[in-house]
């Protein structure tokens, strides 16, 4: 394993990979690490030492800082000057057995996007600029440190989701959001799935700006009745008391106050950290959710964003049917959690028609022409 | 601005060209010089190109029958819209076809439950809009043009408007495309879900300025209208005081909607052209919408207004829907305003720190007295994006062209002070010649090579947004050293 402590040594290290084409695996907190395909036996680079904050400027409401910065790190940074980032970075370690400390790479790059992304969007729109190292070993720089910019192509959107197979990050700038004095969790217990549901699509529909919609079944939750539905919002204390308010009319009084965050542990996963099987994020129009997650019939789930993401613990030998439930409704299943042999034939999403799977590639040939970061991860 | 040589050879084939697209769209052809007259500029209306022909296609088949003749046949294609880019992004080629969307404007689904609108490329941005607004929906992104402008036409550009601080830009409110690829193929990017299960190849396309594909059919995301909006007026007596409360807002925790400045020569033309009623003698205003829930929206104004007055200014807050509108008629006629006082006039567009605010406002004054033309200054204070708006003659001895410097001035020192060439209009042929101040060549390269994937021939937009014509080459593990641009033969324009 090699060690890089800044951007020149990357880029000494990456042109010596290129000259005798050499794949590596990229490794910062290393908690993402059994999540895609396997890469195999190859020699890691670990970037952990590409940390901490550079400019943080709250004002502008961004902040730099290095791509393996703690996520925990930068939390406290901006809770200092009551600010967050705004997609909920979900570290999955307690999910995937892992040790070590969830980074901002890591987060951005596994689009690990939590319950957050309903205001906010995920981390693709959070992340606004950046600089890296490409695969033929040249520094370069996407996006910019101003939150709002058209010029030339988006490339922090591309870098959120590709599992490091474009590029090595050497910094990343984040846009950042006020954190609200308050938050709380109501919570619509005793209720199935069809009428759980359409009540977070009535939030999901509403000027409530919610923060937090997820339905969990009866074993996912204790006192939930036959299963329950779970809404956060935030705000100042009087706003706050306002949607509460607001949110009763909607739904009427079967809505209580809960205690705790439950929503951070939902983003997490964790939830199934301790069930056995493929763990499988399964991406859909939210509507769907109802008659989906009956499909899939799995007997540990849970629907987030409103429905527009279920959890769900499956067999192994279910991969090919779950996947089959998720492109009749136009979706995505991604295998978040599986053994080895699961995830080298899954692989982390279905494989893309052939159109779109020719201009992916064509994509990450722009970027890594010979293949050498995390080959085959996605 | 030098635009790629035209090919000859090309423009030989003219009516073999015109009998080819014909075929593909019976009655959707224009080739007449009268009707082609009309898709000649977009709205950077200083440039001006009769396109080879234009195609009005109606569906996606025809387009991607288009462009696998496009490409077989190595004409350059130029997508457009509305043609309301101020970039110049739409601006056709004596050697292209300009691909127009217009005809393609069915609004095909409303789903409420899923948030989401499925439009075809040529709807209004506004129609988006009415089509939900009855239910109490709407589309966020809004740009000034928004009447007009295409959402196919947003996609391309990644526009913007007024709320972006709060609600995002085009990027952050599309939920996926149907995109014909140039050699023909048809892809979907995203959908109702959002998820693409692979790279964010829908956040690459979005922004592209038409070099990559032609979009067909949009999904955007519909929002609740929010149920309270109340609008506060203040002014200031300098420029850096309204700077460092607009900087004291962000950093209290208020996200308003937007968050409009205008400088005093700004406010002085638009108050002697519509009298919205600005306080007179101010060196700078602002205009702050607040929306959501009503206490939400009760505790933005009281936070404001207290910062307001910290910071030595005056607020003034709009008490009826009558006033709203009043004090917003005077940001809205800025450009009408200016354009009053000369006969030509363009608007710039970059994207500072905000703190850079007072230092970049004052290099700007500086820079006019260089080049001896009038000016004002507006900007989106919320997200800084500033829009300089310069005022000059055409048909005055040099002005065109010191305008032109002026405008590429401001840009560099948008660049200068750590922002950049553009926040909501694109890149274009406007300042595709500035890349190179913002992005290094490798930067450049890595873009390039980019839309070579999408584009190998390089027939999509030619000339628009890359300062240097190179070609697309295999991409080996060769690197370029040093100061060497690819293509050292090739001409720069």
């Amino acid at each position: 394993m090699t060690k890089v402590a800044n951007e020149d040594q990357l880029v000494e290290f990456v042109r010596a990979a290129r000259d005798v084409r050499s794949p590596f695996e990229i490794v910062a907190g290393g908690t993402r690490r059994s999540v895609g395909k396997p890469v195999g036996e190859i020699p890691m680079l670990d970037v952990s030492g590409l940390s901490g904050v550079i400019k943080y400027e709250p004002a502008e409401l961004i902040i730099t800082a290095g791509p393996a910065t703690p996520v925990a790190e930068i939390k406290a940074v901006l809770a200092e000057k009551g600010q967050r980032l705004g997609f909920d970075p979900a570290d999955w370690s307690r999910l995937l057995g892992s040790n070590g400390a969830a980074t901002l790479a890591g987060a951005a790059s596994s689009d690990a996007s939590g319950s957050g992304k309903l205001r906010h969007g995920g981390a693709r729109d959070s992340l606004l600029g950046f600089r890296a190292v490409n695969g033929l070993g040249e520094a370069f720089r996407g996006g910019a440190k101003v939150v709002k910019n058209v010029t030339g192509f988006d490339l922090p959107k591309l870098v959120c989701g590709a599992f490091g197979t474009l590029c090595v990050l050497t910094e990343m700038t984040f846009r950042v959001y006020p954190q609200p004095q308050l938050s709380t969790t109501l919570c619509m217990a005793d209720v199935t799935p069809e009428e759980g549901f359409a009540a977070l699509r009535k939030i999901a529909l509403s000027a409530l700006e919610p923060v937090g919609l997820a339905y969990l079944p009866a074993n996912m939750l204790a006192d939930g009745g036959k299963g329950a539905a779970l809404i956060k919002l935030e705000g100042a204390q009087q706003p706050l008391e306002e949607k509460i308010a607001l949110a009763h009319g909607l739904l009427g009084n079967a809505i209580h106050p809960i205690e705790g965050d439950l929503f951070t542990a939902i983003g997490c996963g964790e939830k199934f950290a301790d069930i056995p099987g493929d763990i499988w994020r399964v991406m859909i129009p939210r509507a769907e959710a109802p008659r989906i997650a009956m499909e899939l019939h799995a007997r540990h789930w849970l629907g987030d964003l409103a429905g527009a993401v279920l959890w769900l613990a499956a067999d192994p030998a279910e991969g090919a049917r779950i996947r089959e439930i998720a492109a009749k409704a136009n979706g995505q299943a991604m295998l978040l959690r599986g053994s080895a042999e699961s995830r080298a034939a899954l692989g982390l999403f279905a494989p893309q028609a052939p159109v779109l799977a020719a201009l992916s590639k064509a994509v990450k040939a722009a970027f890594d022409p010979l293949s050498l970061f995390n080959p085959g991860r996605i | 601005m030098l635009l790629p040589p035209t090919d000859a050879k090309i423009v030989a084939r003219r009516a073999e060209i015109v009998a080819a697209l014909k075929a593909i769209v019976p009655g959707g052809v224009v080739a007449d010089p009268s009707g082609l007259a009309t898709f000649d500029a977009d709205a950077l209306g200083a440039y001006h190109q009769m396109p080879l022909v234009c195609v009005l296609p109606t569906n996606r088949q025809q387009v991607s029958e288009i462009l696998k003749y496009a490409q077989a046949n190595g004409v350059p294609i130029v997508p457009r819209g509305a043609g309301t880019s101020l970039s110049g992004g739409a601006l056709p080629r004596e050697d292209g076809i300009l691909i127009g969307m217009g005809r393609m404007k069915r609004i095909l689904e409303i789903d409420y439950e899923n948030g989401c609108v499925v439009v075809e490329p040529g709807v209004t941005n506004l129609n988006i809009t009415k089509a939900v607004e009855a239910n109490g929906f709407y589309y966020a992104p809004d740009p000034s043009s928004q009447i007009a402008c295409t959402i196919g036409g947003n996609v391309a550009e990644n526009s913007g408007g007024l709320h972006c601080l709060k609600y995002g830009l085009t990027t952050n409110n599309l939920l996926g495309v149907t995109l014909v690829l140039p050699g023909g193929e048809i892809v979907t990017l995203g959908g109702k879900c959002g998820a693409q299960g692979g790279l964010d190849l829908l956040g690459i396309v979005t922004g592209s300025e038409g070099l990559l594909g032609v979009v067909v059919e949009v999904v955007v995301k519909i929002l609740r209208k929010p149920p309270v909006t109340r609008t506060l007026l203040a002014s200031f007596d300098s420029v850096p005081a309204a700077g460092q409360c607009v900087a004291a807002i962000i950093a209290a925790g208020v996200v308003p909607a937007a968050m409009e400045f205008m400088d005093r020569r700004c406010a002085e033309a638009v108050e002697g052209y519509n009298q919205p009623g600005y306080p007179a003698g101010a060196e700078a205003i602002l205009i702050i919408d607040a929306d959501g829930v009503e206490a939400d929206v009760t505790h933005a104004v009281f936070s404001i207004t207290e910062i307001v007055a910290q910071c030595g200014g005056t607020t003034i807050e709009a008490t009826d829907e009558k006033q709203r509108t009043r004090i917003w008629s005077g940001r809205k006629a800025a450009f009408a305003a200016m354009g009053r006082l000369a006969p030509d006039m363009i608007c710039m567009d970059g994207t500072i720190p905000r703190h850079a605010l007072p230092q970049v406002l004052e290099e700007i004054a500086k820079l006019a007295d260089h080049y001896r033309l009038g000016f004002c200054n507006v900007f989106h204070a919320g997200d800084g994006n500033l829009h300089p708006l310069i005022i000059f003659d055409t048909m005055k001895d040099d002005e065109f062209e010191r305008a032109e410097a002026f405008g590429a001035d401001i840009l560099r020192l948008c660049v200068k002070v750590g922002g950049v060439l553009s926040g909501e209009h694109g890149i274009g042929v406007e300042k595709r010649d500035l890349m190179t101040d913002q992005f290094s060549e490798a930067d450049l390269e890595q873009q390039h090579r980019l839309k070579c994937a999408f584009d190998a021939q390089g027939l999509f937009n030619p000339g628009k947004v890359f300062p240097t014509l190179s070609a697309c080459v295999e991409q080996g593990h060769i690197h370029v050293h040093g100061a060497q641009l690819p293509h050292p033969h090739l001409p720069r324009y």
